[in-house]
């Protein structure tokens, strides 16, 4: 081990002290900036289930997305685009999500058909409770990788899309 | 030249002539890397360039207006949408590759290509013909880039899809 | 005697002026070390730094930008409180009943757009005369920091006026954040302040962009320019570029 004089003892300690300081400072800042997930994540409660439409799809603004159904099973879709957020909006004439930021489109049950999304919409945890559907906003399903689409539901029409789409 | 006989060039007399060179040496012309003073030489240039600019700027301002959209509405999503212009290079190569890619990859890599650069390029040179690799690779990016900024800019409408500027305009401030 | 230079000579005028008129060149330079103003240019440059083929002055135009944007961003400051209740409002207000609002609103806009022009083509002016090879490298690294800055400061600008402009490319550009590897969801939610864009988000961009960014853009452009005043006195490798 080397050793020091008294300076370079010194020296060493105001070195630590100061990195110390400036680690507590980042870990501080970083603690009190990021967020502390409150608020999020809320349990909303919706209609009843045989409300929900196994054709086309129900939207819900207190849930942020939309309920439908496949195989009679009820999907809770978020409407953020797993691409960079956008709402994607429902188009009623073509029967499938498609989303107006970079053109990726689902189908009716959030699976990915195309465009740069890198997955299927992803999608909250329901449960009955009282005759009534609960959204646990906090918890979410990523959706399903590019290539999986189990969903044999052909477009009905025209695209909401521009022309050109995508 | 005698005092009885003056020289008359254009009404005027003349004094004296001086030979075009000096008495010892070579007449020393101005050459780029002399020392000039920045007062006044630099600072009145730096002054006409503030004013113009300031000019370039109210003329702007008094033509034309800021854009204001409807109020925020998390509900709707426009479209297009469209980011500011200096990131539509980056919103074109988002629309075309997977978001690790042209999200974090190829911005990161430019700004960290770019903070390397002057410890990358250790050669000397500074004209451009001796430094190709450099001032090509520069160049290419450059254009790509530009390239990029403008068709995402100007060239793409709803969804993303391409349109013809001087048929649909889609472009924001 | 003009009477810039009487009060010059007055107790108080040389309390603050401290150098005389400037009448010789030796006077000049006295005043580059006496002058704050002055302080921040050499003495003395090259004779080609002066030709407009030079530099294009592209430093200079960035400098008066950014300028222009702190005074007239202090301006909208007064007119301006960032929660999503009131932002847009007081952008409308701004526009219909402040005496010049719109006007000063349009200066911060474009001054905005073309500081960001002003920067890239500084950077690639420098690039092409290979200002960037030593000993300046390390000013080169600055400069490359006050681009990104100067990015930042307009992107979190985007968001004040609350529009659906603001609203959808903010959520588009933050969403990029959450691709980077591991700490992808933790970094867009610090940067937005929860999961999506908010009035915690308004109130974080308003910070960044009216006192941390401006800040820390102010201290890296001294030292920016306090390098290039230190470099313009050294040689120029080869003695300069011949083009
Ligand atoms: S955000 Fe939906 S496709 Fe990009």
């Amino acid at each position: 081990m080397e050793s020091y004089d008294r300076r370079g003892f010194l020296i060493r300690i105001w070195r630590w002290a100061g990195g110390l300081v400036a680690a507590a400072g980042a870990w501080t800042t970083w603690d009190v900036l990021r967020a502390n997930g409150a608020g999020a994540g809320a349990r909303v409660r919706t209609v009843a289930p045989d409300e929900v439409p196994s054709v086309g799809v129900l939207e819900v603004r207190e849930m942020k997305g939309y309920l439908t159904r496949q195989d009679g099973e009820v999907v809770a879709l978020w409407w953020k685009c797993p691409h960079l957020g956008c709402k994607v909006p429902w188009c009623d004439s073509s029967g499938q999500f498609e989303c107006p930021c970079h053109g990726s489109v689902f189908n009716r049950i959030g699976e990915y058909r195309r465009g740069p999304a890198p997955r299927g919409m992803d999608s909250y945890a329901v449960a009955v409770e009282n005759g009534e559907l609960v959204v646990d906003t906090g918890e979410v399903t990523l959706g399903d990788p590019p290539g999986n689409e189990t969903l044999d539901e052909p477009t009905t029409g025209p695209e909401c899309l521009g022309s050109e789409g995508g | 030249m005698s005092d009885d006989e003056p020289t008359i060039i254009g009404n005027k007399r003349v004094l004296g002539i001086v030979p075009s060179r000096p008495p010892v040496g070579e007449r020393k012309d101005p050459r780029a890397d002399d020392q000039v003073m920045v007062w006044p030489h630099l600072l009145v240039r730096h002054a006409v360039v503030a004013v113009a600019v300031l000019l370039v700027v109210l003329v702007l301002a008094v033509l034309f207006d800021a854009p204001l959209r409807e109020i925020a509405n998390p509900t709707v999503t426009p479209n297009p949408e469209k980011a500011p212009w200096y990131f539509a290079a980056l919103q074109e190569l988002l629309a075309n590759f997977h978001p690790v890619v042209a999200g974090v990859l190829v911005p990161g890599g430019i700004v960290l290509g770019l903070l390397a650069l002057p410890y990358i390029d250790r050669n000397p040179a500074t004209a451009p013909s001796r430094r190709k690799v450099a001032v090509a690779t520069f160049t290419f990016f450059l254009v790509a880039w530009i390239a990029l900024t403008i068709v995402g800019f100007a060239f793409r409408g709803p969804s993303w899809s391409w349109v013809w500027p001087w048929q649909e305009w889609y472009g924001e401030l | 005697m003009s009477m810039s230079s009487k009060l010059r000579q007055t107790t108080i005028g040389r309390s603050i002026w401290r150098t005389p008129d400037a009448v010789t060149e030796r006077d000049r330079a006295a005043k580059h070390w006496a002058s704050f103003l002055l302080h921040i240019y050499p003495v003395k440059v090259r004779r080609d730094e002066l030709s407009f083929r030079y530099s294009w002055f592209l430093g200079v135009i960035s400098l008066v930008l950014f300028a222009s944007l702190f005074v007239s961003g202090v301006y909208l400051m007064f007119f301006y409180v960032p929660s999503p209740a009131t932002a847009y409002g007081d952008i409308e207000n701004l526009q219909t009943e402040v005496a010049f609002g719109q006007f000063i609103r349009n200066v911060h806009r474009w001054s905005a757009h073309l500081m960001v022009l002003a920067v890239a083509a500084h950077m690639s002016r420098v690039f092409y005369r290979g200002a960037y090879k030593p000993p300046r490298e390390f000013n080169w690294v600055i400069g490359v920091i006050l681009l990104v800055m100067t990015l930042l400061m307009s992107f979190t600008g985007y968001l004040l006026p609350w529009d659906q402009l603001a609203y959808w490319a903010i959520t588009v550009g933050s969403s990029m954040a959450a691709f980077v590897p591991w700490a992808g969801d933790q970094a867009q939610q610090t940067l937005l302040a929860g999961d999506s864009v908010g009035s915690a988000t308004l109130v974080r961009f308003y910070v960044l962009h009216v006192f941390v960014l401006p800040g820390t853009m102010v201290m890296l452009v001294m030292f920016h320019l306090w390098r290039w005043r230190k470099d313009s006195m050294l040689s120029h490798p080869e003695g300069g570029d011949h083009e």
